[in-house]
């Protein structure tokens, strides 16, 4: 295997200059993109037909909350080069909609559904039940950083008896030494 | 195709030859297949080894673990003495509890099959349900890819070469950006409250410069502690050393990011913008404070938040108490001293300078006409070495010399410095000395792991070219020509097991005198009260116990019910913390004494 990364770097160069994208080679083996929303479709079909990443191994999704955006990352492989590239691509947390590409490769199919389900995406025209994991879903997405799952948990699941002797840590630790906590500090107290 | 086909009759037979050979299915319950490596089956917890952090319940999604008081086990520091109980029914073996238990003791083994009748079966305390399940485990915690953070964020300093060339602040504190990432490594059990002697808030005010609230944090600081600066710089932490962190990892420094947070009031009045405390009206009482220390201040301050008048007698020119004379100043700098005092008498506390109480002031006087006293008088004689030609020039106490420094005076320590001793006081005398150009050596009579100072502190002096000579018994302080000191002359020791179980003793080796030169002999070795103020018709009511410390009961009060005392002539601990905490409690003491009455 040679280190100098000239495959990685033939293809990482080849898309920034087409598509005028950012990147990186992370490492041996392993190419990440970051290109616009509605350029996605011309990369992977240009990484697909012309330059040989014929397998799509996995797309999925990151909640960026904080900065009020989705990632959508499709992974895709060179059998010949034996690279992986990421192809990643960010969109807007309050509207979030995606171009279908099952196109493309018909197996995003099932990743599409996925993050429709889990992350709340929408995918205009993608084909397949709504419900995909999840029966007689109506919170929301599940996959959402902002679900709460505690709070799911709480009022889904009953409590089992036998349980009531539960001691809050902090509370215990107070107790034992005689420390008071001023009313305005509790809040950050660990819950 | 004929009515009776005999092949077909008899195809199905040649079966038969398989008879008699072993088959390729396995055969259960005696050959299961064995799980993945990092299969996640039931929990199993080592009682020994797990805190009661509570770090596993708190990140639980499902509200499956409790934590529970269990026989024969008791609190003690840097343990809660709680212990983890899983709802089976609820737990979905996402092993969140194991990737964040900081002592990882609580892990999940490779059993996966658990059948019970009863429901109630399916709640389980790790560890006692499954003793034996410790031989068993498959999913493991690992410092380096939890979610838990076990480095510390480090701080910086001045280089070692250029620290000793001044007495510039060595400690250059967090940035803003560094605390908040030190602080969000805290888990918020809170076990450091507990050895704290001042009982401060930590978690809480942690949480507080976490999410970016440092108003928040420095009001919650200063709810008992009026000095904090001061710990922020030079405490003796306790806190750091029970960490939950600490047991896998760097504790969090508590002790810095108390410092970043009164860092962000650079002023007194800022201080009081920001902790805007609520001074009640005159209650009419008169107190009175003999001595200007950690105790003496905090006293002070919270008395006359509760609308005490509040006076303090000390003795020196400046307020401080040991921080100030006793802590040199690349460690606790002067302007960081006034700040507070600044502050606390901008709330109402008075301060009267070079007026020592049985000198300047009798206590009889103080006694009459105040409502309350109290004593903090702190721990300014030092012990002597006990041995020969202590008393010449060139030998002096490491806290006389402190004081001289710090006060702004000059002294002369020549080219050579032995320290003897090995507190944080034995390390003070020797950095200093270093700073005035001069040689170091610390003698030591134990091992550096025995050494009582802080180990930053040790770092520091080694850091500094210190030299620490360890199992070293000095014997005899050698006088020159002149009359002055020459050299010292000591033994060098072997560390022997104490049969009581106590902690390895020296025993000097015979014939191993060595002979050290030098110019200066600082003694470290500890220090002792000072109770000429107190006249002889108080002391059958205020005793003073052998090892010269004042009895007192819970709230600081003495056998004479209007004279609280604290500080390091009434704890064992002798250290500021330890002083915040009796002045505190004495606050407490003094009001249902006599408002409460």
């Amino acid at each position: 295997m040679s280190n100098d990364l000239v495959l990685e770097n033939e293809i990482l160069n080849l898309i920034k200059s087409a598509f005028n994208a950012e990147g990186n080679v992370i490492k041996s083996r392993r190419v990440e993109v970051f290109v616009k929303k509605d350029q996605v479709s011309s990369v992977l079909l240009f990484a697909k037909e012309q330059r040989g990443y014929i397998h799509l191994s996995h797309s999925t999704c990151i909640d960026w909350i904080e900065e009020g955006e989705f990632e959508l990352i499709y992974s895709i492989l060179s059998p010949k080069d034996k690279i992986m590239l990421y192809v990643k691509t960010r969109i807007d947390r309050d509207n979030p909609v995606m171009e279908n590409l099952d196109g493309i490769w018909h197996q995003l199919n099932t990743y599409e559904r996925e993050m429709r389900e889990m992350y709340g995406i929408e995918f205009p025209g993608l084909i397949g039940d709504k419900e995909f994991c999840l029966e007689d879903w109506d919170e929301i997405p599940p996959m959402r950083r902002d679900f709460d799952t505690v709070e799911f948990a709480r009022k889904t699941f009953y409590q089992r008896p036998g349980r009531e002797d539960a001691k809050d840590v902090r509370k215990t630790l107070t107790e034992q030494s005689g420390e008071k906590i001023p009313d305005f500090a509790t809040k950050y107290s660990r819950e | 195709m004929s009515f009776f086909d005999l092949k077909g009759l008899l195809q199905p037979l040649t079966g038969i030859r398989q008879f008699g050979k072993k088959p390729h299915t396995i055969k259960l319950p005696d050959l299961l297949l064995n799980t993945a490596d990092r299969y996640r089956g039931l929990h199993h917890n080592d009682l020994e080894a797990c805190i009661g952090c509570g770090n596993c319940s708190t990140i639980c999604q499902n509200e499956a673990i409790d934590m529970i008081n269990l026989e024969n086990i008791e609190h003690k520091d840097g343990d809660s003495g709680l212990r983890p109980r899983v709802d089976n029914g609820r737990c979905c073996w996402c092993a969140l509890c194991v990737d964040v238990c900081p002592t990882g003791s609580l892990n999940l083994t490779k059993d996966y099959i658990f059948t019970s009748e009863d429901a109630n079966d399916f709640l389980w305390i790790p560890g006692v349900d499954n003793p034996e399940g410790n031989n068993n485990l498959s999913f493991t915690s690992d410092t380096n890819t939890s979610l838990s953070m076990y480095q510390r964020v480090p701080m910086r300093e001045l280089d070692g070469k250029e620290r000793v060339k001044s007495f510039a602040e060595v400690v250059l504190g967090y940035s803003e950006e560094e605390a908040r990432r030190e602080a969000q490594r805290c888990i918020s059990c809170g076990l450091c409250t507990n050895v704290c002697p001042d009982h401060m808030h930590i978690p809480e005010y942690i949480n507080a410069i976490a999410k970016g609230n440092d108003a928040d944090a420095l009001k919650i600081i200063y709810d008992n502690n009026p000095f904090p600066e001061m710990c922020g710089k030079v405490c003796t932490r306790r806190c750091e050393e029970v960490c939950a962190i600490e047991v896998r990892g760097e504790a969090v420094a508590i002790r810095w990011l108390k410092r970043y947070a009164t860092e962000t009031a650079p002023t007194a009045e800022k201080i009081k913008e920001i902790v805007n405390p609520v001074i009640k009206e005159s209650n009419g009482f008169k107190v009175g404070i003999i001595g200007a220390g950690p105790a003496g201040l905090t006293a002070s301050y919270y008395l006359a938040l509760r609308g005490f008048d509040v006076t303090i007698y000390e003795a020196q020119a400046h307020a401080g108490g040991m921080t100030m004379y006793g802590i040199p100043k690349y460690r606790f700098p002067l302007d960081s001293i006034d700040k507070q005092v600044d502050y606390m008498k901008s709330i109402g506390v008075k301060i009267k300078y070079n007026t020592k109480v049985g000198k300047d002031i009798s206590f009889e006087d103080l006694y009459k006409n105040n409502d309350a006293i109290f004593a903090g008088i702190g721990f300014q004689n030092a012990w002597t070495l006990g041995i020969e030609n202590e008393d010449i020039p060139g030998s002096i106490p490491a806290v006389d010399y402190l004081n001289i420094i710090n006060r702004g005076d000059s002294y002369d320590v020549g080219k050579k410095v032995v320290v003897i001793g090995g507190g944080n006081v034995a390390i003070d005398g020797a950095r200093v000395s270093k700073r005035y150009g001069a040689d170091v050596t610390i003698l030591y009579r134990r091992r550096v792991e025995d050494m009582p100072a802080d180990w930053e502190e040790i770092e520091g002096a080694e850091d500094e070219d210190i030299h620490i000579a360890t199992q070293t018994i000095p014997t005899r302080i050698i006088k020159g020509d002149d009359g002055k000191v020459k050299a010292i002359e000591y033994l060098k020791a072997n560390m022997v097991a104490d049969d009581k179980g106590g902690r390895p003793r020296p025993v000097a080796i015979e014939g191993s005198e060595t002979i050290l030169e030098c110019d200066t002999v600082i003694g470290a070795i500890g220090q002792e009260a000072d109770y000429s103020w107190l006249p002889e018709s108080f002391k059958d009511k205020i005793e003073v116990k052998r090892g010269m410390m004042i009895v007192v009961n819970e709230f600081n009060q003495t056998g004479d019910h209007k004279v609280f005392a604290g500080g390091d002539a009434v704890n064992k601990t002798a250290d500021a913390i330890s002083a915040i905490a009796d002045g505190y409690a004495a606050v407490i003491g003094i009001e249902n004494y006599l408002v409460k009455k």
